[in-house]
């Protein structure tokens, strides 16, 4: 390969843009979930996640609200608008500087900072960069005049949003209910599809290939349709909303993927490995336990983690399948119920939600991959 | 108030045996304080005692409200001693129709809508009330007679009768707006949709936009139009006409109901009328729609929606509500259009029987008026005790209605109610005519008849 | 006893009692009914392997035969009933979908789907698969590209509207329009024609890390003889990976095609949320849940439409399977 090592090596540096510039566009939209999490409603609603780490400005409506002092034949108030009663919390960590202010909503920023303008009680009203202000009137002022001001506001984040979504009540329970659903959810499958799969991969008996149709025609049977059924059979079964359905479900819903994906892998397994077991008098069994599951590992192991997304992140299934009352539910169906249905249209919540759901698949898909990658190579030694 | 409090002690001590009632029962209005109908929570006591039982309810409330309402159902328990599980859901309509199906059904469900009651009422999922039930809310609730026929449903027999007890009523016919920015602008409270109209005329002269209008609500996008097309059908037709078109006997392409819709069409399609332009209106989610009245400067000046709207206020909002205003050139009086919940048996227990009369009495509503936003139509309850003058205003708005239609689109078939009215609103909106959407409405609705 | 270890037990019932059942059948069979031994050694043996098909099957045929078997069935007799179930109306629910013009529209976005999203997501799963094969941070390029699997389609649609947004200060779109001088925002999702190809954009997101995967493994059982070879020939990337890469795995990629295309036909979720299936954007899927609970005869009539549109895929696979079988 050495003949072309000039032509490789800036062959390289486009595929490391390439890949770079597709990293970054199916990154985009998840970084925004992401800072969008540590924002409240209103940061959301005002600007755009992805000028959330910079100061923006922004406009604030409060009351000049020192108290009045008579000087000559004035009426003064003096003070610093930061200060103020109805904005102050939003400054507490100082830092910021007035770009202009108003005295109504429609022109909130009419005149420049530190430029004097009369206000509407016939006085003068002048607020500088910092947040100090003198307002005059000729009248004795009453009620503290309305100031619109607009600021250049440092960056904020905040953790309430995952502090709502984490100490929700029950949220430990729906988290440990999930696990008893997921982990036997995604293994039970397995292992009947992987037998399945073997079956109809290897073994000679009438009517394989009408199966393998079959299995592939099931792969597409709309999951709403089969909810309803199966629940009156659940019921007539004695099963009801348990936790032993929703397994029976899930097993039953995941396997056609499951035998479809793994007879198609394990097809492709050299057929010389296996004849020669064969001769050498490995029964079926043997064959199955011995050589072709551990050399179906990555398809095993693809498979696994597809499967354990799903059941994760289903809702459905466990809406219909489990009990409503609060200590079945799973995670799912305590965002979707309990966190949106009172706080909807909270973005905030929303985000964090997403975002707490996601934790755990990805924690497992890190630590699966090593795995995959090295069940990969190993089945790429043919 | 000594003997009161002896009543509930018991009660206490009756349902200490249920383990869970032990110091789970913390009022939030000591009984025997303050202005609350205690007698009727005495009287009450005396009657019922349900110690051992176990109540399961499920509704649509969640989080703050089901707090609330199990606030409420504190009172229930200490009273009977009954344990009282609540649990909400916020897809409660199918929750509790899968419930159903698979047996396992709570005792007690709310339902936010009438159809559903009827759904599962000629289903036999629902245990009917007796007539001493229906003939205490003709005598007790303002228009009694409309809550009992609303909740009133033909059995799996094709027998009628009610199954239904509402509870909790929300107003619709509101307007939004920030009182600030009003009086800035120098702008006046409208009496008259004619003032309203020449109000939002006087806006856009002003360079301003007057409405915020949303309709977006996920797979329940369109139902913020619906409340419109209502609100103006009380406004331009009679209420018997209304009437006949909820139960289909003018069509949906009648004249009086497209009118209806483009008298809509004039605030929502009219570009200088709706922040961000008819295309937003489509867009916008309901639950966003209304921030544009407290930024500065203000992107609208006033959002049309129910009583519940304030929780998606931002925070420290500055906001108060006016009438949505009546024709005067049409003498239709003053009609409000209005939803609200009710509780059906949906497992038949003692328990369930119990807590329907409980309903019945005045500290059961109470409670909740004196914490937060709930309206009833209950005439024994002390008004004094609403949380906020608001909450009081909104109340009289709702008892000084001349007229008081339920929701047209929660009464309809679900199909129509649900599905197809909501996505029409949408096209229309979008650019659609008025009779092609409600000819489209019609047929399908000919279709399921 | 604390939910933990409730969870744990029934985990280990559940796994071990399927474990338990492969392991004795088999032992049942070559042990106690067929024994490989004494004078009827040879044909106890075959007829071992007769019934073994079975056993490994059996969990299987039986889970799929109760859990999509029946229903389906049932299903099918549903749609020929009215809405009530009582009247048999026979074709009559099907003919009312296909004279219903948003069923017609939500047929021909379905078929767009089918044909768009499959094809967008293999396609570029196989150029990242290859372009990250050799890459010192390919296993993190590839983590990065594979998460939005992880993310469920709900939430997958809460991110998209951070990108969609009308309002520039929410969605990007509009953001990048205002910094370069728009005035007026616009709903991307209301572009009559184009929105359906925006939501389908969702959905390539999430599927391609599903084609990158499984191409990926694909590509690493590539012999490297064949590659080397072709090399020396003077074979130019591009040659080495359309002539010679790409047809050594056709078997993967349609396997990873027909998957997503099942899988297409049956995600409701994003149309829901993102649009409720408004501005022309109905697909048969979020159509079909618009008559849930409602009207089951034609709920279900729409199920085995969409059952229908696959039939070509299902076809192909038998055919490929009759192949292999030779």
């Amino acid at each position: 390969m050495d003949n072309i090592a000039g032509q490789k090596s800036s062959l390289s540096l486009v595929t490391n843009i390439a890949v770079l510039l597709i990293v970054i566009a199916w990154l985009i939209p998840t970084v925004g979930l992401f800072v969008s999490s540590f924002r409240d409603r209103d940061q959301i609603a005002a600007s755009g996640w992805w000028v959330a780490p910079f100061s923006v400005e922004l406009t604030y409506r409060t009351r000049a609200d020192a108290t009045p002092t008579e000087q000559g034949n004035l009426f003064v108030i003096e003070g610093n608008i930061f200060e103020s009663e109805e904005v102050r919390e939003s400054f507490e960590d100082g830092e910021s500087s007035i770009a202009a202010y108003g005295l109504r909503g429609r022109e909130p920023g009419a005149f420049e900072a530190g430029t004097e303008a009369e206000n509407r009680d016939g006085g003068t009203i002048q607020v500088n960069a910092d947040g100090s202000y003198v307002y005059t009137s000729p009248e004795p002022i009453d009620g503290a005049p309305r100031v619109y001001f607009v600021a250049e506001t440092p960056p904020q984040f905040t953790l309430d949003n995952y502090r709502t979504v984490l100490t929700a009540d029950n949220m430990d329970r729906a988290f440990i209910n999930t696990l008893t659903v997921t982990i036997p959810a995604t293994i039970i499958p397995i292992l009947i599809a992987a037998f399945a799969a073997y079956a109809l991969a290897w073994m000679d008996f009438p009517g394989r290939g009408l199966l393998i149709a079959t299995v592939v025609g099931l792969l597409v049977v709309p999951l709403q349709l089969a909810l309803v059924p199966l629940l009156n059979l659940h019921n007539q079964l004695g099963i009801g909303q348990s936790f032993v359905g929703i397994w029976l479900a899930h097993t039953g819903f995941g396997l056609p993927l499951a035998i479809y994906l793994l007879r198609n892998y394990m097809v492709g397994l050299p057929r010389d490995i296996i004849e020669s077991a064969k001769v050498d008098g490995a029964t079926d069994f043997q064959i199955f336990t011995k050589i072709i599951l551990p050399l179906s590992f990555p398809a095993l192991a693809s498979f696994a983690i597809f499967q354990f997304l799903w059941t994760w992140n289903d809702l459905l299934v466990a809406k219909v399948f489990l009990p409503s009352a609060g200590d079945a539910a799973v995670m799912t169906v305590k965002i979707a119920d309990d966190l949106l249905g009172s706080r909807g249209g909270d973005w905030g919540i929303l985000a964090t939600a997403a975002f707490v759901s996601i934790a755990v698949p990805l924690l497992v898909f890190f630590t699966m991959q090593r795995y995959l990658v090295r069940g990969l190579l190993a089945g790429s030694v043919k | 108030m000594k003997k009161m409090y002896l009543a509930s002690a018991a009660a206490l001590a009756l349902s200490a045996s249920g383990a869970l009632a032990d110091g789970h029962i913390n009022h939030v209005f000591a009984v025997g304080e303050g202005d609350f109908n205690w007698d009727s929570y005495n009287a009450y006591a005396e009657a019922f005692d349900l110690a051992g039982e176990t109540v399961t309810i499920t509704g649509p409330w969640t989080g703050a409200d089901a707090e609330l309402v199990n606030s409420v159902l504190d009172y229930f328990e200490s009273a009977t001693g009954a344990v009282v599980e609540y649990s909400g859901s916020d897809s409660f309509e199918q929750d509790i129709v899968i419930a159903t199906q698979a047996d396992s059904a709570p005792n007690v469900a709310v339902f936010p809508q009438p159809g559903l009651i009827a759904d599962l009422a000629s289903r036999g999922e629902l245990t009917p009330m007796s007539e001493e039930t229906a003939d205490w809310i003709r005598e007790n609730y303002a228009a009694g007679e409309s809550w009992v026929s609303l909740a009133t449903a033909a059995g799996p027999d094709g027998e009628e009768a009610l199954y239904g007890f509402f509870y909790k009523v929300d107003v619709k016919s509101l307007v939004w707006y920030s009182p600030e920015a009003f009086d800035e602008a120098g702008y006046d409270i409208p009496e008259t949709m004619e003032d309203l109209i020449a109000l939002s005329e006087q806006i856009v002269a002003d360079g301003e936009t007057p409405w915020c209008i949303g309709l977006g609500s996920g797979a329940a996008t369109g139902w913020p139009a619906t409340d419109w097309v209502e609100d103006i059908m009380l406004r331009t037709q009679d209420p018997s006409v209304y009437d006949q078109w909820v139960a289909n006997e003018i069509g949906f392409d009648d004249p009086a109901v497209v009118n209806a819709i483009e008298v809509f069409g004039s605030f929502a399609r009219n570009n200088d009328w709706v922040n961000g332009g008819s295309e937003a209106v489509a867009s916008t989610d309901f639950r966003d729609s209304p921030a544009g009245l407290f930024t500065f400067p203000a992107e609208c000046y006033m959002h049309r929606q129910a009583s519940f709207i304030p929780t998606f206020f931002p925070e420290d909002a500055d906001s108060d509500f006016f009438y949505f205003p009546a024709f005067a050139g049409e003498d239709l009086g003053s009609p409000v259009l209005g939803a609200g919940t009710a509780f059906g048996i949906t497992q038949d227990s003692a328990g369930a029987q119990a807590l329907i009369a409980f309903l019945q009495t005045p500290i059961a509503h109470e409670v909740w008026m004196a914490q937060s936003g709930f309206l009833t139509p209950h005439s024994g309850v002390n008004s004094d005790l609403f949380a906020s003058d608001t909450l009081r205003q909104m109340n009289d708005i709702l008892l000084g209605a001349t007229t008081f239609r339920f929701d047209a689109s929660d009464l309809m078939p679900s199909e129509i109610g649900q599905g197809i009215f909501w996505s029409g609103m949408v096209d229309y909106v979008g650019g659609e005519d008025a009779a092609s959407v409600a000819g489209r409405i019609q047929d399908r609705w000919s279709e399921i008849q | 006893m604390s939910p933990v270890i409730q969870g744990i037990i029934t985990i280990i019932i559940g796994v071990g009692g399927c474990v338990g059942y492969f392991y004795f059948a088999n032992l049942f069979i070559d042990k106690v009914l067929f024994p490989a031994r004494g004078v009827n050694a040879g044909r106890n043996i075959n007829r071992a392997n007769m019934i073994r098909p079975w056993i490994f099957l059996f969990p299987a045929m039986f889970a799929l035969g109760l859990y999509l078997m029946y229903p389906v069935v049932g299903s099918f007799f549903r749609s020929l009933y009215d809405r009530s179930g009582d009247e048999f109306v026979g074709l009559g629910n099907y003919a009312r979908l296909f004279n219903n013009p948003d069923f017609r529209q939500a047929f021909l976005n379905n078929i767009l789907w089918a044909l768009v999203v499959p094809a967008g997501a293999t396609f570029l799963g196989l150029v990242i698969a290859q372009l990250t094969d050799r890459l010192r941070w390919g296993n993190i390029a590839k983590s990065l590209v594979f998460m939005p699997m992880a993310i469920s389609f709900v939430g997958a649609s809460l991110i998209w509207r951070f990108v969609y947004a009308q309002d520039g200060d929410i969605g990007i779109i509009n953001a990048i329009r205002f910094y370069f001088g728009a005035e007026e925002g616009i709903d991307p999702l209301q572009i009559p024609f184009w929105n359906n190809f925006l939501l389908m954009i969702i959905l390539i997101w999430i599927q391609t890390g599903f084609a990158m995967v499984i191409l990926s493994a694909a590509l690493r059982g590539i012999p490297e003889e064949t590659v080397e070879a072709a090399i020396i020939d003077g074979a130019n990337p591009f040659q080495v990976f359309f002539k010679i890469k790409v047809p050594q795995i056709m078997g993967t990629i349609v396997v990873v095609w027909t998957t997503i295309t099942i899988l297409v036909l049956k995600v409701f979720d994003i149309v829901y949320t993102m649009t409720g299936g408004n501005f022309g954007t109905e697909i048969l899927p979020s159509f079909m849940m618009d008559f849930m609970f409602r009207d089951d005869g034609q709920a279900t009539a729409v199920a085995f439409v969409i059952m229908l549109v696959v039939l070509p895929v299902m076809v192909w696979n038998i055919a490929q399977a009759r192949k292999e079988m030779r």
